[in-house]
């Protein structure tokens, strides 16, 4: 176990997080959510974000240090999210990463939160290695990519309009259930049946492309309807059915990437990939088809500083460096 | 002592070393963008002109705004990483103490203007005394016509400082006893010479207590009117 200590920023959305890997183990992984400052909004407020990572990032930064037990001076390299992801939000890590890395002598990397996402499995599954089709979706993101090995990455599918978490969270507060809307519809789904109302999937024509926003205006016309008839099922079974028919829509376009590649490994990432009946039903579709599947743990799914660490390691080693002229890039592309 | 000072909170960006009260090193630059870009490039040219390592530094100054709020948290960002490495005290300056302070001679009651966008300025009266300036009220956001009219209120001769050119051109046209001069921008030499006094008195506060001083809420508009509250079983 000697390998470089890299610690991780990350600071695209609403969550300020720090990490320190070596070797592939997390040393430390810690967070400052900003749930509740969105929450009385009702979703995230880019400006309040930005705020909220400038007061938490120095303090949040040294406590990653010490959960990891080592020194700043131990860090090999430092890295931060460059993009994609909110300017103002990126700007915070980015900025305070490069400067902690130009004052300690240390080398940078600005790393793709997407790519942060795809390295996120290694860290808890040593055996997780491209070729692998990998879904990842948030509030931010929704796409399907084909990793034919690290750093080389094609993007098969992606939404044609609202991210998946987006979805969760705009029939979430349709619903009456509050912010964030993917863990607020995992909750008020328990009981239900989900086979209580078909909900449309949409792009049934485009096999592994994504589509939300036609999902939001039938829950909306739904229950109009029903409720103006009176016959409106109970709320668990309401969001039950919208949960399944966004899983079934990521399940279904996932196996079609699967299908469509021929790679024998499916990953996932991002904050919805903790949802539990997301997680069901792609271990059904994986084992049905005798896949490997890598799903991290939650923690490890949704944002976080040690996905950006293990993607930097990976840039670190192939000899990368960031310049410290670099700016922030809020439509960073992955393949 | 050894000051780094950063200012990033208005359209002009620059960096300075100071040592004692004589600036070693600055760069500087006037943008409205990119100051992630050209904070540390900045910092790299400074410590290799003045042959100063990294780690060699008593105190790290950064202005806190109020101003551009982007750039405010790319300074402050940048400071708390330098300070932090260097295990050395963060000092926030007010950009209004920083741009009347560039601006501190003659008798009159100087004004100081920070754009801090949205048809608004921050704007903070000073007197000149020996060596520098001190506040002469309190600092606010105010249009171009409430700044008129304070003004035309306000009987003494008046300096107006700072970024006026980002009022509309009529603002201070004909206002009795009223000019306006430089500079236009805070300078980090500036921010450097008030973190210097406040270092000098031991006013040096806990990290955790340097916050960007934004002088306005953020803009919160949330566009979903076609969902209710709450659903139809609240
Ligand atoms: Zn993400």
């Amino acid at each position: 176990m000697s390998g470089p200590i890299i610690l991780g920023l990350e600071t695209s959305c609403d969550e300020t997080a720090v990490g320190v890997v070596r070797d592939g183990v997390v040393l430390s992984n810690v967070l400052s959510s900003q749930v509740d400052e969105h929450a009385r909004f009702g979703g995230i407020v880019p400006e309040v974000a930005a705020r909220a990572h400038v007061e938490a990032i120095r303090s949040l930064t040294h406590r990653a240090l010490r959960d990891a037990g080592i020194h700043q001076l131990d860090v090999a390299a430092v890295a931060a999210t460059r993009g994609p992801g909110l300017a103002g939000a990126l700007m915070v890590g980015f900025a305070y990463g490069k400067a902690l890395a130009w004052a300690l002598d240390k080398p940078f990397l600005g790393v793709d939160h997407m790519e942060g996402h795809l390295f996120a499995p290694t860290l808890d599954h040593a055996g997780f290695e491209p070729p692998a089709v990998v879904l990842l979706a948030s509030g931010g993101h929704s796409q399907i990519v084909h990793a034919r090995a690290w750093g080389d990455y094609e993007t098969v599918g992606e939404t044609i309009d609202d991210a998946a978490g987006e979805a969760f969270d705009k029939v979430a507060r349709f619903l009456g259930l509050g912010f964030p809307g993917g863990p607020a519809i995992d909750r008020a789904s328990e009981g239900g049946n989900p086979a209580a109302v078909e909900f449309p999937r949409a792009l049934a024509d485009r096999p592994t492309d994504l589509s939300f926003s036609g999902l939001k205006t039938a829950v909306v016309t739904y229950i109009r309807q029903h409720h103006a008839a009176g016959d409106l099922p109970p709320l668990a079974d309401v969001a039950a059915a919208v949960q399944e028919a966004i899983v079934d829509v990521l399940v279904t376009k996932t196996m079609n990437a699967v299908a469509q590649t021929g790679v024998r490994t499916v990953a996932g990432g991002g904050g919805v990939l903790a949802n539990r009946r997301l997680r069901q039903r792609l271990e059904e579709a994986c084992a049905a088809r005798n896949l490997a599947l890598y799903l991290p743990a939650p923690v490890l799914c949704t944002d976080n500083g040690a996905m950006v660490a293990a993607a930097a390691a990976f840039r670190l080693e192939a000899g990368e460096r960031t310049e410290w002229d670099a700016e922030v890039e809020v439509s960073l592309r992955l393949g | 002592m050894r000051f780094v000072a950063i200012e990033t909170a208005t359209a002009a960006s620059s960096v300075a070393l100071v040592e004692g009260s004589e600036v070693v090193a600055s760069a500087r630059r006037i943008d409205r963008r990119g100051h992630v870009g050209f904070l540390v490039p900045a910092l790299d040219f400074c410590f290799a002109q003045a042959g100063w390592a990294h780690a060699e530094i008593d105190v790290v100054a950064v202005d806190v705004g109020p101003g551009l709020f982007s750039g405010i948290r790319a300074g402050l960002a940048t400071a708390q990483a330098l300070a932090g490495a260097a295990g050395v005290p963060l000092i926030p300056v007010f950009s209004l103490d920083a741009v009347a302070l560039g601006a501190a001679t003659g008798h009159r009651r100087i004004w100081a203007v920070v754009d801090v966008r949205r048809g608004e300025v921050a704007a903070g009266p000073y007197r000149p005394v020996p060596g520098g300036v001190v506040r002469d009220g309190s600092s606010e956001l105010v249009t171009a016509a409430k700044l008129r009219a304070t003004l035309e209120s306000d009987a003494s001769d008046a300096l107006v400082v700072g970024d006026w050119k980002a009022l509309p051109v009529d603002t201070l046209v004909g206002l009795h006893g009223v000019k306006t001069g430089r500079p236009r921008y805070p300078a980090a030499a500036a921010v450097a010479d008030i973190a210097r006094g406040r270092a000098e008195k031991g006013e040096v506060p806990h990290p955790d207590e340097v916050r960007p001083r934004y002088m306005r809420e953020p803009d919160v508009t949330i566009n979903w009117a076609d969902y209710r509250e709450e659903g139809p079983w609240a």
